[in-house]
Order: structure tokens, then sequence, then C-alpha cells
């Protein structure tokens, strides 16, 4: 479904959205909405509903009520709405998600080859370029266990990059690293918010969103309590919810 | 600075390793074990000689008549004479190597199955093993192929054990697949479908279904059409297996984490693509012991077609013990061979499904 209102380059459409879990309302009157090219950062404290609102976005939950736009696509129960937006839509998890059974060159191009219908050796070609932009080339013929969990989660990101997806949403892509890999997995991230690609970030990482972040959302109990741009978000924050949860994550 | 020195490594000390150790560690850590140990070697004692000197020394092992077996021991003469049919049943003699070259290509496939690099497995090995039941059909039969027909009264011994085993598992391996699928399925008639299916082939004792199969199965072909009594008992293996595989399969299916279903949702993936690629290869991988188990159990099972007139290998010792030129009372002999000649090839098997399960612990898998 196309629209035609005055917020063209917004990718993201998001209005009224609520989701139950059976009886537990999870999500409350979301209303959002991301332009092309902006940088989100997501956060809250935990079980306000963060994940389960980026995975709206790509329809690995659904929801009860309200509309949800991507790209200009409504996301309705129709199986062929869901895989189109999927398309456009790239995510990577807090446990990276890597197929075990598959070399890391296969996890890149298994999604090109299937669902893109890319012939095998265009999809290697593509996929050892993004191999060599989270710097792991020389690990294209191992496998996932094979691997520490800042090059896994860089493989992730690259999996999700041959898909050559519109969007990016990342659900706390560091918090199941150990400290000494955190920052390799956020410097690719940078790098990929500079080249402007379109992101909701989930995660506690202040630096990345004082860095990166256009603007940066406060969830809690399943409603979006405030936005704003970093610098006001962390300098002057409204909600006693958020001077609350901000004074919290920047004590230690 | 200062220098970091490595420690030499030093001998274990004596009292854990060598034989000495061995035997208070495993026959007499205890009172209680050292009894055991003491009971179970006076017993052994006393039986093995018997034992040794009827199955080996007294044995009477070259003739080829009743006749020979002249001395105390076994009549290894009678498993010698008639082990021809114990193999390959009735199968004309000139004919035999197509019984071989049928089993060596299941033999070649396997040990291709495990040299093959990963990539052409999928691609030569897995269609090759599905063809196989057919060709095998079609060689063992000769009609479609100009060969010599061999109709299937005469198919027996072990050989039909094994291929009746192994065309069962082949053709149960997908079918056990898609009903395990079914089961997880969303859609309540498919989900239906196959619990009914499942439970009824796992629930119903083999022999039970054995009979159903020879009785009730021609029901279901259209009037006027005799289908083989051997086809008959191979579609009510493949069921049988095919229960037992999507049990099996479902405990796979349970140990995958639900982060693989989602990142193959997030790439796109539709749900028969996110099952064959991403899934059920991990849940053969994990499920390998208990499908070797599985197999082991229907292999064990094919030797109740006896009941139902079909010459495998325990019917066909049962007619050799019947024979008028052998009613010397060999029977000890016959389920002694034919027993052994199980325990190995299940004893093997199970060794297999044991290093494929070290293999599969020590792997490295997030
Ligand atoms: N499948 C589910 N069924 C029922 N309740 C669920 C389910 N998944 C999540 N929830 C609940 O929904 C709420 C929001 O969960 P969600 O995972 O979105 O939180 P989160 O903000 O991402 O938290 P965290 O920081 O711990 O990841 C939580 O209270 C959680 O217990
Ligand atoms: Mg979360």
């Amino acid at each position: 479904m196309k629209t035609t209102d005055a917020s063209q380059n917004d990718v993201i459409k998001i209005n009224d959205l609520n989701k139950w879990y059976g009886d537990f309302h999870v999500l409350k009157d979301i209303n959002l909405n991301v332009k092309e090219g902006e940088r989100i950062v997501v956060c809250g404290p935990s079980g306000s509903g963060k994940s389960t609102l980026i995975r709206c976005v790509n329809r690995l939950e659904e929801f009860q009520k309200g509309s949800l736009i991507v790209n200009g696509v409504e996301m309705i129960e129709d199986i062929k709405n869901i895989e189109a937006i999927r398309r456009e839509v790239g995510m990577v998890f807090q446990h990276f998600n890597l197929f075990p059974h598959l070399t890391i060159l296969e996890n890149l191009t298994l999604g090109p080859i299937w669902v893109q219908k890319q012939s095998k050796a265009d999809a290697e070609a593509v996929a050892m370029k993004y191999l060599e932009r989270v710097k792991i080339p020389e690990q294209a013929h191992k496998f996932p266990g094979q691997l520490s969990g800042g090059q896994q989660q860089r493989v992730a990101i690259a999996r999700s990059l041959c898909m050559n997806p519109k969007i990016m949403l990342f659900d706390e892509p560091t918090s199941a690293l150990d400290p000494e890999m955190i920052s390799e997995v956020l410097d690719v991230m940078v790098e990929l918010a500079e080249e402007g690609m379109t992101m909701i970030c989930v995660t506690h990482e202040m630096g990345f969103a004082k860095k990166v972040a256009d603007r940066v959302i406060f969830m809690d109990a399943g409603q979006i309590v405030e936005q704003n741009n970093p610098t006001e978000f962390f300098g002057n924050p409204q909600n006693e919810r958020t001077q609350l949860f901000l004074s919290q994550i920047l004590a230690h | 600075m200062q220098e970091f020195k490595v420690l030499p490594d030093l001998p274990a000390p004596v009292k854990t390793v060598g034989p000495v150790a061995w035997l208070k560690n495993n026959l007499f850590s205890s009172w209680l074990n050292g009894l055991a140990t003491i009971v179970v070697v006076a017993i052994l004692a006393k039986l093995l000689p018997g034992l040794l000197d009827w199955l080996f020394f007294s044995a009477n092992w070259t003739g080829t008549s009743q006749d020979a077996c002249t001395k105390e021991g076994a009549c290894w003469v009678f498993i010698n004479s008639w082990s021809k049919q114990f193999f390959y049943g009735s199968y004309p003699d000139g004919q035999l190597w197509r019984i071989n070259l049928v089993l060596a290509m299941l033999v070649g496939i396997i040990t291709l199955s495990i040299f093959i690099s990963k990539e052409y497995r999928n691609k030569i090995v897995v269609p090759l093993f599905l063809l196989l039941p057919f060709i095998g059909l079609i060689i063992l039969d000769g009609s479609l192929i100009g060969l010599q027909v061999v109709s299937t009264d005469l198919w027996g011994g072990f050989t039909l054990n094994v291929l009746l085993a192994a065309a069962s598992i082949i053709v149960a391996f997908p079918l056990g697949a898609l009903w395990a699928l079914g089961r997880r399925s969303e859609m309540p008639l498919a989900r239906s479908i196959s619990i009914i299916l499942i439970e009824f082939f796992r629930g119903v004792p083999v022999l039970a279904l054995f009979f159903m199969g020879s009785v009730m199965l021609p029901l279901f072909f259209p009037e006027g059409t005799t289908v083989d009594k051997l086809v008959r008992v191979w579609i009510v293996l493949v069921l049988f297996m095919s229960g037992y595989m999507a049990e099996v399969f479902r405990g796979g299916f349970q140990a995958i984490p639900k982060g693989q279903y989602e990142a193959a949702d997030a790439i796109g993936l539709g749900y028969w693509q996110k099952n064959a690629l991403i899934i059920f290869p991990q849940v053969i991988k994990v499920s390998m012991p208990n499908i070797l188990a599985t197999f082991v159990m229907l292999f064990k099972n094919t030797t109740f077609l006896l009941i139902i007139g079909i010459f495998e290998m325990l019917s066909t010792a049962q007619t050799a013990l019947t024979n008028s030129n052998w009613l010397g009372g060999h029977s000890t002999e016959a389920y002694l061979f034919v027993g052994l000649v199980f325990w190995v090839c299940c004893y093997s098997m199970s060794l297999i499904a044991t290093s494929i399960e070290r293999k599969l612990n020590t792997d490295h898998r997030n």
C-alpha cells in the first residue's frame, strides 16, 4: 500500500501499535516514524518491550492493533507481504544466531542465493566484499563455532548486509560479548551508520548512542516515554523515569 | 622482568596406572565388587571349558552332510552347508551377483557419504540414497532390464533382512521428516493427520502391522491388482519406521534453538527453505545416534517377517532345521549363528552411534 502524505520519506511508520502476549499488554500505543537514513537508539529497562517492538518491524512478532508500514508496504497477514518486508529489513541478534552447520561464507550467501536467486559466484563475491568490510575475510571457510563472539557478531552483521537491506535492526548486539570484543562490533556499526544506513538499535552502549544516534528513544512498561536527540536526551532528560534510568546506567 | 618457566611433565604415580591398578579399580574397588568378581570368575570357570569344548574343540567343522557330524560338539557342517540359503535365500545360483551388486552399491554409497566433500554430499549422495531402493528392486526383479526374472518368493536370507531394512529406512527418512514437520505445523488438519499416523504406527505392535499389511493393505489397492507380498511388507515397514523416525526427529527439532528459526525468518527464507536448509540439517546431526538406534530396532524386527512367510534369515534357518536330511537337532547351532550375525551387525552400528555421539559432544557449537 503506497501512502502519499507529507512524510513521504519515512521508511517506517508505526501507528498506535498495540501488542499483547495473551493477557499481558506488552506494547501500548506505540507511534514512531523513522526517516530514511535516520539512526535511532532504543533503550530502557529490561522487560520494557524494546525487543518486542523491533521484532514487530520485521514481523518476527505479530501485533493485534494499529498499523505498521515499512518502506511503503503495510504489514498485514499476507505471507507475501511479510517476505517482501523481510527482504528490505536486516536483523542482528543478541546471540548472533549464525547457522552452525554452514561455513561463514555459506552463512552469508544462503539468503542471496535462495531468496534473491543470485548466482553462487555473484553471491560469494558480494559476501567476500562484506567480510572484508567487517575485517574478517580470512575466516570465510571456517565454521561459526570456531570464531570468537565478536567475530561471530560481525559475521552476523555481514550476513544481513549481503541481503542489501534498506533498514537494519539491532537487538542488543553487544550485550552477549566479552568486554574486549564490544568495540570491534561497535566500530562496524558506526561505519555503517556513517554510510547512511537506516538503523534502529536496541543498546545500552551510551557512547555509541551519543556518537551516531539522531534520536534516542526511552521505553518503559511497553510505552515510548521520551525521545530526543542525544544531546538533549542525555543532558536534559524530561521524564522522571528517564532520569532514574540514566542515573542507574551511568552510575557505573 | 621475571622469566616464565615451564615445569617439566612428570609421569603419573604408579598407583593409578598399570595392570595392578586397573585390577584394583575395576574389579576390587569395594568388598562387594570384589565378591561379585570372585563369583563371576567361579561361574565362568565352571561353564567355560564345556562351552569352549562344544563350540570349538569337539565341534565338527568339515563335511557336506549330517553324517560328517560324528563328534560330540557343535555341528558347524550344518551352517556351512546351508550358508548360501542363510545369506541369499533361494535366489538362483547363477544370479547371485545381482544381490551382491545391490549390496555393493549400498556399501558404496555409505562409504561415499563419509568421504565425499560436504558440497557434493547433498547433491549426489542424497539422490543416490533415495533412488537405491528402486534401482535395487529393478536389478533384483530383473524383468525391466531383460535379466532373468526372479520372482520374490525366491528372495530371502540375510540379504533380504538387510535390503528390506535399508529400503525401508531410506523411504521412512523423508516421510518421517514430513510427519514430524506436520506434527509441529500450525495448521490443525496437517497436525492432526500427522499425530494420528505417528501414534498409530508407533502404538500398534509390529507383528499386528505385518498381519494387517498382508490382509488389509490389498483392500486399498484398486480391484484386480495384486501387489507383491514383499512390496506390501515394505510398505508396512516404511510406515512403521516413519512413525518412529518422526518421533526421533521431533526430539531433534526441540534441540534447535529458537534463534535459528528467527535468523532464517529474518533473512526471508520461506517455510520449506527454512526447514530444508537450516533446521533439518541440524536436526539430523543431533538425532544421528537415535536414528541409528531406531534403525537397529527396525533391522532386528525384520526377523518377525518369518511369521507371515517371508523367507528372511530366521525363517530360512527354521526351514533348514526341518529339512529331512538334517533332522539331527541342530537348532542350537542355527539360532546361535543367526543371533551372532545379527549381533555383529547391530553391535557395529551401535559402536558407530557411540562414536558419532562422542564427536557431536566435542563439537563446539553455539
Ligand atoms: N513469548 C513471550 N510470551 C509472553 N511474554 C513475553 C514473551 N516474550 C517477551 N515477553 C514479555 O514481554 C515483555 C517485554 O519483553 P522484551 O523482550 O520486549 O523486553 P526487552 O525490553 O527487550 O527486555 P531486555 O532488555 O531484557 O531484552 C517482558 O516482560 C517479557 O517477559
Ligand atoms: Mg530484549
